[in-house]
């Protein structure tokens, strides 16, 4: 599909935001599964009834880890996922429900996700916020899948905690090796930064894989590990930051079959 | 060109007066002729009224001044001599008596009233007698040879006479006859017996005397009689003005032979809380001149009522140097009669102010442009110094930068507060707290007109208050590190490890210390603040990071 590749070209060009939080797996960039259904509008694959329980622990602040519960269904085409977590436990902190609504088959899918939250306002009043989103993504061909996220399409209400654009991405796939790139958008970035990039190899090893991501500015490397026995997955991956401390997720899902 | 030296008189006329000065070839005074003994020409103050010349009969007859000129010579050039007096029919000395010509303010009315206005050195007086003999008494270095005789005597202090000691010397030189002494217009200029204390000679050892601590008193006891006082005559004590309890005395166990000095120490003890006028008195028997034998000092226990509260010695926004003040006492104060100083103690003059009781005032450099850093501060309480006292910004081998003092009039110290630059971050000014400590102040660019802000805990050597934001509200940052003095920077970032901005850019700051920070154009949400400190000699450095959150209006 040339036409399709050229018009996702254009559109990482011109792309203006993204990146992941509390739905945020340890997972590769674009993947997709019942996480990322709520966290990017990026329905799974195939049907199946899966779940996923992720930690995430921020920059190495003990006063914003996450903790947050997926399911999702797949019916023929329809995909529905929905989620809870809690970021922090105190006035700092906030917990959210999210439900993402699709479709999907081999060759693509789309899907809108929104989300609401809850918070402990300055004031002592609770700050209710909300926010809907889509994604979307192509087999352009049968190695090579594109995807791109706007997950805060539409807010209302008490602000998000991390402002999030459009994400943009393309993923290789072949047995021995999957390359991934994505381009996302900077709010509020100095110096006329307009948008962070992202590039990623995975390598399987049998029942494992492991993979490693790059990202600039400021330059950042991730690590991520995954073991699966069954439809059962075990993966963790540290993000290291030059200033910032490591953001350390831990994820165990069911369900899915592995990505490699 | 007048001569110098003058020896016209008849050896035969001498003999018959018996004279003993028997034409002594280096004499500067002609004989048979009084002598000047006296020149008072610098007053402490003004001048006008208090300024004489004496002149001493030291013959057996009495002399004629009828025609006699007084002339005052202004050395700056030659042949400026101007008339000040001449003397009248029947003016005359008798023997052994002095002549005093002066003004109207002398302690005694003189024989000959007389504004002289004299000039300070280097200047000359001379007496031109009707035989055409001359008397000059030169001063202060002097360039033309006219206006001495010899080399010129000493340029005396304000407030100090140029007396001819003994009042019959005659050395062959004004510096040999003339020294500085305190005015004693128709007295001898030296008795036979007379104990006093050296002029200037009693102080305190240290200027601040601490509440509860002992003062130090040093003085130097002068004999300055023609007759030597025994061992053990010479007896001094202290007592409170007012009082006439001895607080400390001695007798001094070594003979004092003429012109010869002694120094003594008192050490008073229980002396309480507040201002103290001291005399120091000083007797020996036979002691011709009462005048002298009493000084007083002025001594404060404690801290007096205008204490410093804060020094900006080192600014760094231009606003130049400055130093808050606080009136500790219960009553307002005049702040005109202070002044300020470093350690060269020599204070400039605080412009006219009233501040209230607990009330802060700066006292600045620069007025206007502290008053521009600092736009907000009550204009009325930030008053200039002239001169300032530029404040030192470095160590000496004492470990001391420098020491501001506060200065009451009588020239006792309402404050003194010696300082270390040392560890101190350029722009950061030394503030007093609660407990009277002096460290680095908690706000980087200072307090003035502020209350010292206190030194709360920073938990974890990095916080931010308030924690949760509304966009638009400041914020306070503050840091506590493990080094007094360090570089630090702070940067903002979003949950996504994004940076979202310079906080504070890389600056060198106290070990503790605050700072304020506005953020503007920043959306709501959680973002993180990262202090990075290192220590300036490289032998540390850390970095914390503390969530925040920006909450929407």
């Amino acid at each position: 599909m040339p036409l399709l590749r050229r018009v996702l070209v254009v559109a990482m060009l011109f792309a203006v935001a993204a990146r992941a939080q509390e739905f945020s797996e340890a997972a590769p960039a674009g993947h997709l599964s019942a996480a990322a259904l709520l966290e990017r509008g990026l329905p799974a694959r195939a049907e199946a009834l899966s779940g996923a329980a992720i930690a995430t622990r921020w920059h190495g602040l003990a006063e914003i880890e996450t903790r947050a519960l997926a399911a999702a269904i797949g019916v023929r085409a329809l995909r529905i996922a929905v989620g809870a977590s809690q970021t922090g436990e105190t006035d700092l902190g906030w917990s959210q429900v999210a439900l993402g609504v699709g479709g999907a088959s081999d060759r693509g899918g789309a899907a809108l996700r929104g989300s609401a939250r809850r918070r402990l306002l300055a004031a002592g009043d609770d700050g209710i916020g909300g926010e809907v989103g889509a994604g979307a993504w192509v087999a352009a061909s049968p190695d090579l899948v594109v995807w791109a996220s706007a997950p805060q399409l539409w807010t209302r209400g008490d602000p998000p905690p991390l402002e999030r654009w459009l994400e943009i991405g393309a993923r290789f796939e072949r047995p021995e090796a999957q390359l991934w790139l994505s381009r996302a958008a900077s709010p509020g970035a100095p110096h006329g930064l307009r948008a962070e990039h992202l590039g990623g190899l995975l390598l399987p090893a049998g029942p494992a894989a492991v993979w490693i991501e790059g990202r600039d500015h400021p330059a950042r490397g991730t690590l991520g590990l995954a073991v699966a026995a069954g439809r059962l997955r075990v993966s963790a991956a540290v993000e290291g930051h030059p200033v910032l401390g490591e953001t350390v997720r831990m994820e165990l899902a069911w369900g899915e079959r592995p990505w490699w | 060109m007048l001569p110098m030296r003058i020896h016209r008189a008849p050896v035969a006329a001498l003999l018959l007066l018996g004279h003993i000065g028997l034409a002594r070839a280096e004499s500067c005074a002609p004989p048979l002729h009084p002598r000047i003994a006296e020149v008072f020409y610098d007053a402490a103050g003004d001048d006008t009224g208090h300024e004489f010349v004496e002149l001493f009969n030291s013959y057996g007859v009495t002399l004629g001044l009828t025609g006699a000129r007084l002339e005052a010579g202004d050395g700056s050039a030659p042949g400026r001599w101007t008339l000040r007096w001449t003397g009248g029919i029947g003016d005359s000395i008798a023997p052994g008596a002095r002549f005093v010509i002066g003004g109207a303010l002398l302690p005694a009315p003189p024989q000959a009233l007389v504004t002289l206005d004299l000039q300070n050195g280097p200047d000359a007086v001379r007496m031109v007698w009707p035989d055409g003999a001359v008397e000059v008494v030169g001063y202060g270095a002097l360039e033309f040879p006219e206006y001495a005789c010899g080399s010129p005597a000493p340029d005396v202090a304000s407030g100090q006479s140029l007396a001819r000691v003994p009042d019959d010397a005659d050395g062959g030189a004004n510096a040999f006859d003339f020294r500085a002494a305190p005015p004693s217009p128709g007295h001898a200029n030296q008795r036979q017996r007379d104990l006093a204390w050296l002029a200037g000679s009693v102080r305190l050892a240290a200027p601040v005397v601490r509440a509860g601590t002992a003062a130090l008193i040093q003085g130097t006891l002068e004999n300055r009689g023609a007759e030597s006082l025994a061992a053990g005559s010479c007896a001094w004590s202290v007592r409170e003005a007012g009082d006439t309890l001895t607080l400390a005395g001695g007798i001094l166990a070594s003979s004092l032979a003429a012109a010869e000095t002694a120094s003594v120490a008192a050490v008073i003890h229980g002396l309480p809380e507040g201002r103290h006028r001291l005399l120091l008195a000083a007797s020996a028997p036979g002691d011709e001149a009462a005048e002298n034998d009493v000084d007083s000092l002025w001594v404060r226990v404690g801290l007096g009522p205008l204490q410093l509260t804060e020094i900006q010695f080192h600014p760094a926004g231009g606003e130049g140097e400055w130093v808050e003040v606080v009136n500790a006492s219960s009553t307002p104060l005049e702040l005109a009669t202070f002044g300020f100083a470093d350690r060269g103690e020599h204070p400039g003059r605080i412009a006219a102010a009233r501040l209230e009781p607990e009330s802060l005032a700066v006292l600045a450099q620069d007025r206007a442009a502290l008053l521009a850093r600092f736009p907000g501060l009550d204009s009325t309480r930030v008053l200039g110094v002239s001169p300032w006292p530029t404040l030192n910004n470095s160590d000496d081998d004492h470990h001391i930068a420098d020491v501001a003092s506060l200065i009451e009039a009588e020239g006792t110290f309402s404050d003194q507060v010696p300082y270390s630059a040392a560890g101190v971050a350029a722009g950061v000014p030394l503030e007093r707290d609660f407990t009277g400590h002096w460290g680095p102040a908690t706000v980087t660019s200072g307090t003035p007109l502020e209350p010292p802000r206190p030194r709360a805990s920073v938990p974890g050597r990095f916080q931010i208050e308030p924690h949760r934001l509304l966009a638009g509200a400041e914020a306070r940052l503050s840091w506590d590190l493990p080094w007094p003095r360090a570089r630090v920077s702070c940067a903002l970032y979003d949950l996504g490890g994004r940076p979202r901005g310079v906080v504070l850019p890389a600056t060198e700051v106290s070990g503790r210390g605050e700072q304020r920070w506005l953020p503007s154009e920043l959306s709501a949400g959680l973002y993180l603040l990262v202090l990075e400190a290192r220590a300036p000699n490289g032998e540390g450095s850390l970095a914390v990071t503390r969530p925040l959150r920006v909450e929407a209006r």
